[in-house]
């Protein structure tokens, strides 16, 4: 349904998406993961015809994106990072704009917005100014706008970040009912419990490439092992101890502070024994383990 | 108008989708007349006050001048086409910044609209908001008698014009401002200095001999100009040449506009 093959872009200087490929089947959820400035964002828009790709080349439903954009758009439901509300218009007023601008008829978008508004519990604020909603509200206005032409792909940017837990839960039953729906989905998103409940495949980005793509388990699998370590040292000695047995090992240390998470790359489970002054938890390896593995500790700016 | 390839328009280069346009002037109009208690302010009162206030007021310390039979008859056109320029401009400068900051334009470019059909709808947008004051504030001043009932219907045209010259220059400034406060230009700069040197308030033959080509080359006046000539009922050749010059300028500044526009919001 979505398919992206040697994708670049950059902006000036940066190289914004450096090369990156894959592809979306029908009816499945596909996560791209990735830091901030990832390139996730970047890749999203250029799929949405929001953004002249650089080389390379996405189709949506067997559309191109680069030759026939608006047609991509007709079939698209978008979901970008911020809300964009209209806060001249009401909630109604912001949906049956945006279903008008779509190509459905005045009264048909009115009638789509209402029944979005129903299923996204948001239609005793129909009359509300947008900038009355709750972030919550404000981001499920956003998803509920995408699906007003009951598109067969959806693109959604983030669409839980910021969201309290609650929110959350609340967008993610919706994702859940709209992939039961067989509706197509690409997200983004930077928080590993949505891609690993969400996401029936994914890929890590970081720094405009794909580092790997896969199931959530299997990408668990490959880069931390279904057991991890966590490991508290009472002295640096203990942890120097730790760097030197793990070194050259298929072990991987990652050191936050006395804290410290060995992950595996062929799956095994790290057995640590005889260093004095550490204690050993196990607990299952998870997409976070992966993430990190994957993309290091460094910080990121925007 | 060609289009680069990422705005890729199905059904030929040329093909204008109304409906993206029809949507966007639709949008305007339902917001606008949300706020209309606030927004008659602008359209008729303020600009009414200073018609009061500088036809009936100043009017009597001053003696009528070229071809009009009172100061009062003189300014209504010039008061007039000023309300006019102040609408449009403001609505393709503040309030298309607002739309670019908080992401309204881009929301509305996930639908199968061009930037092309975008700023199509809110020059169109731009200009009813000129023709709004136009003929209110024409039909307050046809009440006091300083201007002929008919020529308020004249009025219309140098309106619609001087509303697309302000309504595509007011995006220069939306798609170029880096930050809110930049945008306070468009008044100090452009609005305010223009809706007094254009020949509205006093005739340009006043001017010095040396500034007076240049108040004639400003973008107001051709509009006043050919207002007047509508209001006093003197049209002769130089509203024609007014009317040319203003269409001229549309010709340049609305490519420009949508150029800017698009490498505003295309990246």
């Amino acid at each position: 349904m979505i398919r992206v093959s040697d994708l670049h872009k950059r902006f000036g200087d940066i190289h914004a998406v450096n090369g990156i490929s894959f592809e979306v089947k029908r009816g499945e959820t596909y996560g791209l993961l990735g830091p901030n400035g990832a390139g996730k964002t970047t890749t999203m828009r250029m799929l949405s015809a929001l953004s002249p790709l650089t080389s390379g080349d996405i189709e949506v439903g067997g559309i191109n994106v680069t030759e026939r954009g608006r047609e991509v758009r007709e079939i698209l439901g978008v979901v970008t990072q911020h809300d964009g509300h209209d806060s001249g218009l009401t909630v109604l007023q912001n949906l049956a704009l945006h279903g008008y601008l779509q190509g459905l008829s005045r009264s048909r978008a009115e009638e789509r917005a209402v029944e979005v508004l129903t299923f996204f519990g948001l239609e005793d604020r129909k009359s509300a100014n947008v900038y009355e909603l709750s972030g919550g509200m404000k981001r499920r206005l956003a998803i509920s706008r995408a699906l007003l032409t009951q598109p067969p792909v959806v693109v959604l940017d983030e669409p839980t970040t910021g969201l309290d837990p609650q929110s959350r839960n609340r967008v993610w039953e919706q994702l859940a009912v709209m992939k039961r729906a067989g509706v197509t989905v690409l997200m983004s998103t930077h928080y590993m419990e949505e891609a690993a409940t969400l996401c029936d495949r994914l890929s890590i980005m970081d720094h405009g490439k794909i580092l790997d793509e896969g199931a959530p388990d299997e990408l668990v699998e490959r880069h931390a092992g279904e057991e991890v370590a966590q490991v508290r040292t009472r002295s640096e000695e203990a942890l120097a101890a730790l760097r030197e047995r793990l070194a050259g090992t298929t072990f991987n240390l990652h050191e936050v502070g006395a804290m410290a998470t060995i992950t595996s790359d062929n799956g095994k489970r790290p057995e640590i024994s005889g260093i004095d002054g550490i204690r050993v938890n196990y607990r299952s390896g998870n997409l976070e383990d992966v993430f990190i593995t994957l993309t290091g500790r460094d910080l990121r700016d925007e | 108008m060609t289009l680069t390839a990422a705005e890729n328009r199905a059904g030929g280069a040329g093909a204008i989708r109304w409906r993206s346009v029809q949507g966007i002037w639709l949008r305007h109009w339902v917001s606008y007349i949300r706020y209309w208690k606030i927004t008659i302010t602008w359209v008729l009162i303020e600009p009414a006050v200073a018609l009061v206030a500088v036809g009936a007021g100043i009017g009597q310390l001053v003696e009528a001048v070229e071809g009009a039979d009172s100061y009062a008859e003189f300014v209504t056109p010039g008061i007039i086409m000023g309300s006019a320029m102040f609408h449009a401009l403001f609505e393709t400068s503040w309030n298309a910044y607002h739309r670019i900051d908080n992401q309204i334009y881009e929301t509305q470019l996930t639908t199968p609209i061009s930037v092309f059909e975008l700023t199509l709808g809110d020059v169109a947008w731009a200009v009813t908001r000129s023709l709004f004051t136009t003929v209110a504030v024409a039909a307050f001043a046809a009440a006091l008698g300083w201007i002929d009932e008919w020529m308020v219907i004249g009025i219309i045209i140098p309106a619609i014009l001087s509303g697309m010259v302000f309504g595509t220059m007011g995006f220069f400034f939306a798609a170029t401002a880096p930050y809110t406060v930049f945008l306070s230009l468009v008044f100090t700069l452009v609005a305010t200095p223009l809706y007094f040197f254009s020949g509205s308030f006093f005739p340009i033959s006043v001017l010095p001999n040396w500034v007076e080509p240049i108040a004639w080359a400003m973008p107001l006046t051709p509009g006043v100009h050919m207002a007047r000539g509508f209001a006093t009922n003197t049209l002769e050749i130089t509203h024609l040449w007014s009317a040319l010059y203003m269409i001229g300028m549309i010709a340049v500044f609305w490519p420009t506009a949508v150029w800017l526009m698009r490498r505003r919001l295309i990246k």
